[in-house]
């Protein structure tokens, strides 16, 4: 197989943020206590939520707002195979199908969620590839709202609101690394491909893409249901590490968050995924840590509930107003450090 | 017989508050193609406003209620000089995305600066009496929900089609350049349209505030996203389509309430939000969308 000089170029863009995560892995495993790793996993998860979405909104630029179901679906799949049948007796003891009388191991019940997951992208897939942007992002908030309603009603299923508990503990932060690395080359592999760049030229110009031979829907469909799988990836992890899930993360707290992620750093690129995404998920630490009105240098700050908040929001309109396209807007990491194109 | 009107009158006076919701952030949509989430905080900023009246200034429901819809029409003009401005001629994504920001930055300053809490405003009560009419018995609230909106259409479409304003406003939905080629300041379109949703939200917070009696940083949410539903129904940026969509939307709703099994309630909204997707499906841009061409230059 030939690489095109782009494609080269991409695989020592996906090696140089491969290199980043792992030192910051490294670095929290090390010197970080129990707490501050609990957060850098949770920076991991939403890591992959955000390239999960980049895929498909930076290649596509369509806004998705079901992002954050499609995780969920991922999540409660893996950990309804998963969990003990012992466990689920007690937790889930009106479950319909026989759900609660079996147990899988980690890597099938992934596979499961995995292949759930993408088969219900696809089939939602299929109607929003056809749509205008606007009216997808729209249909996609619809999506949004359906599953969760799901989750909230089929509480013998998904347990709505209360804790789906008893995952087991599979995930390390070692192992979601490891996943992060392969996913921001996955990543970047489908942008630099074929499929990628026909599909950021149908983003140019829809029009004229789609004279030039491209199959505009197609490409979309391909990329919907990629994004899906790494958003079911994302579900998994955060189920195999915290043990408890339930369906208030799914929903639009976190579909702002994450998408807030992606806008800052720049939907265009993956690196602006992984920036955007780091930026925020600490930052927002210091602001919580505000927000609960420390002694900073003598001085008693007050307690100050919603600071997080407010922070997040002027993020995304600040972006908005004045760098539209992000942080890194069309460079890649490697272009950082070589000019030339 | 008479259930069936009852329900008729239900889905209507619903459909009537969605139809004004859906106004106001249709007026903003056809002028600059902005989805405007923070319409949802303009309502609560007019609550809030109540709140404010009624504990410190008077206890005259009229002057709370005017005190209210001029501070939401404020508020909406205010947050179009500072947060929409910059965004003005981006592509409806972007303007999408800042509305987001605005309404989160929004909603926490309440949850910063007032409470967490809901605060419960009775000024309002009086609205709501039970009337007899033709027999049945309705809240003189749904009454006058369905009478403001039907003046509020007749209203607008006499502005709209009789003032150099309003023609202003519906030349700049299709051709703004033109609009400014003709002498008319862009900044005033604008400001305008905000002023008028910013009043349709005021007339709405009414209405809301009559019915719950208490305001929280959550309270523009929910109808928010019923009157972005019914514009998406009817065709972004249709004004006919708005209220078309807003009265379609009361009556899925109501007719969902009556039809649906008791233990499928929980549901509702997934079926509501189901039929939406499947409208988009048949017409991608909404019913009354006007007919573009892919290769059209907007």
């Amino acid at each position: 197989m030939t690489l095109s000089p782009t494609q080269r170029r991409g695989l020592i863009g996906a090696a140089l943020l491969s290199a980043v995560l792992i030192a910051i892995g490294v670095l929290a495993t090390y010197f970080g206590s129990r707490y501050q790793i609990r957060i850098v996993y949770g920076a991991y998860v939403n890591l992959l939520v955000v390239i999960g979405l980049q895929i498909f909104m930076g290649n596509a630029r369509i806004t998705n707002l079901s992002h954050s179901a499609f995780m969920g679906i991922g999540a409660y799949v893996a950990a309804i195979c998963v969990t003990p049948a012992a466990t689920k007796a007690i937790s889930l003891p009106a479950a319909p199908f026989g759900l609660n009388a079996f147990s899988l191991d980690p890597v099938t019940s992934a596979i499961i969620a995995i292949a759930i997951t993408a088969l219900i992208t696809a089939l939602v897939g299929l109607f929003i590839v056809r749509m205008t942007p606007i009216g997808a992002t729209i249909a996609s908030l619809a999506v949004l709202v359906i599953i969760h309603s799901i989750f909230l009603f089929r509480t013998d299923i998904f347990k709505g609101n209360q804790a789906f508990f008893g995952i087991p503990q599979v995930f390390s932060l070692t192992s979601i690394i490891v996943v992060a690395v392969i996913v921001v080359v996955l990543a970047r592999g489908f942008r630099e491909s074929r499929w990628g760049v026909q599909l950021r030229a149908s983003a140019d110009d829809e029009t004229g893409a789609a004279a030039m031979g491209v199959n505009v829907a197609r490409l979309r469909l391909i990329a919907w249901i990629l994004s899906g799988i790494v958003l079911a990836i994302a579900g998994i992890s955060y189920a195999y590490f915290l043990g408890t899930i339930s369906a208030r993360p799914f929903y639009f707290n976190h579909v702002f968050l994450t998408l807030a992620m992606l806008i800052l750093g720049g939907m265009r690129t993956v690196t602006g995924a992984v920036l955007g995404t780091f930026v925020i998920s600490f930052g927002l630490e210091v602001v919580r840590w505000l927000e609960t009105g420390p002694v900073v240098v003598g001085i008693d700050l007050p307690e100050v509930l919603g600071l997080s908040g407010v922070v997040l929001g002027l993020v995304i309109v600040l972006t908005m107003a004045f760098r539209p396209q992000g942080i890194m807007g069309d460079r890649e990491i490697e272009d950082i450090f070589s000019k030339t194109k | 017989m008479e259930y069936i009107l009852q329900q008729f009158i239900n889905a209507l006076s619903f459909g009537a508050e969605y139809a004004l919701l859906a106004l106001g952030l249709a007026i903003v949509f056809s002028v600059m193609g902005l989805v405007n989430f923070a319409h949802g905080e303009v309502i609560a900023i007019g609550g809030y406003t109540m709140v404010a009246f009624a504990t410190l200034v008077t206890a005259n429901p009229w002057i709370i209620i005017l005190g209210s819809v001029v501070a939401a029409a404020l508020t909406s003009v205010l947050l179009e000089r500072v947060a929409f401005r910059p965004v003005r001629y981006a592509d409806p994504t972007t303007g999408l995305l800042t509305a987001f920001g605005v309404s989160i930055v929004l909603q926490n300053l309440f949850l910063l600066f007032v409470s967490p809490r809901p605060i419960a405003v009775t000024s309002l009560y009086f609205l709501d009496v039970p009337v007899d009419l033709f027999g049945i018995r309705i809240s003189s609230l749904q009454l006058f929900e369905t009478l403001a909106t039907l003046v509020v259409i007749v209203a607008l479409t006499l502005f709209l089609k009789r003032t150099i304003w309003g023609l202003a406003m519906q030349g700049a939905s299709l051709d703004f350049q033109m609009v400014r080629l003709m002498g008319i300041r862009a900044n005033r379109v604008f400001a305008l349209a905000f002023l008028i949703s910013g009043l349709l939200a005021g007339l709405a917070c009414i209405f809301i505030m009559a019915r719950r009696g208490s305001v929280d940083p959550h309270l523009g949410f929910n109808p928010v996203l019923m009157a972005f539903v019914a514009c998406v129904v009817g065709g972004f940026g249709s004004l006919p389509g708005a209220v078309l969509g807003g009265f379609l939307l009361g009556i899925v709703q109501v007719a969902m309430l009556v039809l649906l099994p008791q233990e499928y309630g929980g549901m509702k909204d997934a079926f509501v939000f189901g039929i939406i997707a499947l409208i988009l499906v048949w017409r991608p841009n909404g019913i009354l969308s006007p007919p573009v061409e892919k290769g059209d230059k907007v």
